[in-house]
């Protein structure tokens, strides 16, 4: 099951820490995490534990002291700056917490933007945004700004932004967390439905448990490390509820 | 993606309006105060452009045209012999007391003009006619200088206003009479005073008889012969000094007299330092404002372009957005204050005051200093963004 092939992301012994003296914080400590392909993990843990940095560690924003950070067969601590660059241009999509929605673009634009820093044209960009948007449910407002957007509305833009070049893999910090409870649900219905294919990998960072059951595995995080993975994320859920 | 640089700086207008306000505001200030400064100085040369002769004769000592060492009336029939001289006129130019019938004295630049050709009378009357200097105790006077000389009365409303002088009027220079027949439409002086025309024989009952009155000769070339040409042959053949009259002052080497003026106060009075200093300091005004506001600009915009950068955009494409979004923003806001600056020159010169001179120089100057500021700021934009650390786009 947990052959090279499937492999998507794995980092060993991945050291991270910011400032240093007195005011050291050990963010990440030899940690170990592996995700497969065809998908959807969840990372869990208290606040602080190290899970934005760990997701900065595999996204390639942020290069470890230590240890070895492999994406789809390539090694991400080996790379400078330029192959990082590339690297994330090709392979990734982003999903943040506040949307990260440019505000002086319109929402069809937003979406064109991973397609043209592809060097795609921007009629075909454009192109391709819309067939996209459309499946978010966002059709006849591709033209309009996203601050007119709801929050759930803006984050389905961010999805459609994160996927209209097809990513092998989709990195989601905290989706829902700026939604109420069914929006939160929705997003993550469309981020499940959407992302869906053999060879993508979803990595969601979350502290809400009621979309723990989109996940097929969950990585509980203490402290800057793995602490436990749990196979079924029912379990978790109903410990929550208990 | 070029294209989206643009749609972000034009998509939010307020932002926008203040980047394009401070681009405006400095282009305005440098066109502006340099122009006001390039129009004070081209009032040294104001004979010269008032005269309209083709080529001027002085003594050899005579360093630019408000300088006036006189020489004998005899020079002329030396200058006139000259070959390729058509004819040559004299002129006489001084600064005396006028006395006006109140009482007061006013400081007035007198002009005498050949009384056979009227060469170096002025191009436009607008009340009487120039033949009428010929008549004993005549002369004419400019539009600002029959407004200076103006007697102050108490009006219907009980406020003092000046009324400028008008033909029939008349004052005295040297206790001799000046009756006013005309008015005329003459560019102002850097001197400042009114101008005075009366013939050159006139002219010297009102200098008392003073030994020598030939302040310049003027000098028409013969047909085929060019005023430089012609200054070689004079300056060779007489020993006097003879200059063209083309008003172009951007060449340091040459025998134009308006140049020679030009340059002569630039280089001896304190007025290009201190009105430069005005100068620099609006353009340093000017490059602190809009340079500021395009880094705020960018400032407000570095958590996009770190989203972008995120996302995999390299540096030359976020340089390249940051470029074409200084550039754009420094082309419209060029555009902006060079036609303010031109909307306000047009009424100055309309009214006269202050001058306004606005060379093509300048504008290319200006539009060369605001792209600059639009470059600079770009750069600084740009290292911002560079620095900036793509993993902040997970930090709220
Ligand atoms: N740029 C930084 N400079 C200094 N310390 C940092 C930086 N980024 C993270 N840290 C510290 O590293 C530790 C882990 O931070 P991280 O953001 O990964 O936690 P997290 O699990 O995502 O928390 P949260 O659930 O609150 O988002 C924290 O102690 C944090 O203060
Ligand atoms: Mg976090």
């Amino acid at each position: 099951m947990s052959a090279a092939h499937d492999i998507a992301v794995r980092t060993q012994g991945v050291d991270i820490s910011f400032g240093s003296g007195e005011t050291k914080v050990t963010a990440l400590q030899q940690t170990e995490f592996t995700a497969r392909r065809g998908e959807l993990i969840m990372l869990v843990g208290p606040s602080g534990c190290g899970k934005t940095t760990l997701l900065s560690v595999i996204a390639g924003t942020l290069t470890p002291q230590a240890g070895t950070v492999e994406v789809f067969g390539q090694r991400l601590d080996k790379m400078n700056q330029e192959q990082l660059t590339a690297f994330r241009r090709k392979h990734l999509g982003f999903v943040f917490q506040s949307f990260n929605l440019i505000p002086t673009l319109s929402v069809v634009e937003n979406v064109m933007v991973p397609l043209l820093i592809q060097g795609v044209g921007h009629a075909e960009a454009r192109r391709r945004s819309l067939i996209i948007l459309e499946k978010v449910g966002l059709k006849g407002r591709e033209d309009g700004k996203p601050n007119a957007l709801s929050g759930g509305q803006q984050q389905r833009v961010a999805i459609a932004r994160a996927l209209v070049h097809e990513p092998p893999l989709l990195i989601c910090d905290e989706p829902t967390s700026a939604l109420d409870k069914d929006t939160g649900a929705q997003i993550m219905e469309m981020v499940r439905e959407l992302s869906r294919s053999p060879d993508r990998c979803v990595v969601v960072v979350t502290h809400d448990f009621r979309i723990f059951r989109f996940a097929d595995r969950i990585a509980e995080m203490e402290d800057g490390r793995i602490s436990r993975v749990v196979d079924d994320p029912s379990t978790i859920e109903s410990q929550h509820h208990g | 993606m070029f294209r989206l640089a643009l749609n972000m700086l034009f998509g939010d207008r307020a932002k926008l309006a203040m980047l394009l306000c401070g681009l405006a505001f400095s282009a305005l200030l440098m066109a502006q105060q340099t122009s006001v400064f390039f129009g004070i100085m081209s009032w040294t040369y104001t004979p010269v452009v008032n005269i309209r002769a083709h080529v001027w004769v002085s003594d050899p000592m005579v360093e630019q045209a408000n300088d006036a060492k006189p020489m004998r009336d005899t020079e002329l029939g030396r200058v006139r012999s000259v070959d390729g001289v058509a004819w040559a006129a004299p002129l006489h130019t001084s600064f005396l007391q006028a006395r006006m019938v109140d009482g007061n004295f006013k400081l007035i630049t007198l002009v005498g003009i050949d009384a056979d050709t009227f060469a170096g009378a002025p191009a436009e009357l607008s009340q009487g006619r120039i033949e009428d200097l010929r008549l004993p105790n005549t002369v004419i006077v400019d539009e600002w200088g029959a407004q200076l000389m103006g007697k102050t009365v108490k009006g219907a409303d009980g406020k003092m206003h000046t009324v400028a002088l008008k033909p029939g009027d008349v004052f005295e220079i040297n206790d001799i009479e000046a009756r006013i027949v005309g008015i005329c439409k003459v560019r102002r002086a850097f001197t400042g005073g009114p101008f005075v025309y009366s013939t050159y024989d006139r002219a010297k009952t009102y200098t008392l008889g003073a030994r020598r009155t030939l302040s310049f000769m003027l000098v028409e070339p013969n047909a085929g012969v060019t005023p430089s040409e012609l200054c070689e042959r004079i300056e060779r053949d007489t020993g006097l000094k003879a200059w063209t009259s083309d008003t172009v002052i951007w060449d340091w080497s040459d025998r134009s007299l308006a140049r020679n003026t030009f340059w002569w106060f630039w280089k001896n009075t304190g007025i290009p330092f201190s009105f430069g200093t005005a100068v620099a300091l609006g353009l340093f005004v000017g490059i602190a404002v809009s340079g500021q506001t395009f880094y705020s600009f960018v400032l407000e915009n570095l958590k996009y372009f770190a989203a972008i950068k995120a996302m995999g955009a390299s540096m030359r494409v976020l340089a390249g957005m940051l470029v074409i979004q200084a550039v754009t923003a420094g082309l419209i806001g060029f555009g902006l204050g060079a036609g303010m600056a031109q909307a306000i020159g047009r009424v100055m010169i309309e009214k006269g005051m202050p001058p306004f001179v606005m060379f093509p120089q300048i504008l290319f100057a200006t539009l060369m200093l605001t792209m600059g500021i639009s470059i600079v700021s770009a750069i600084i934009g740009i290292i911002k963004v560079s620095r900036v650390d793509a993993a902040t786009v997970f930090r709220g």
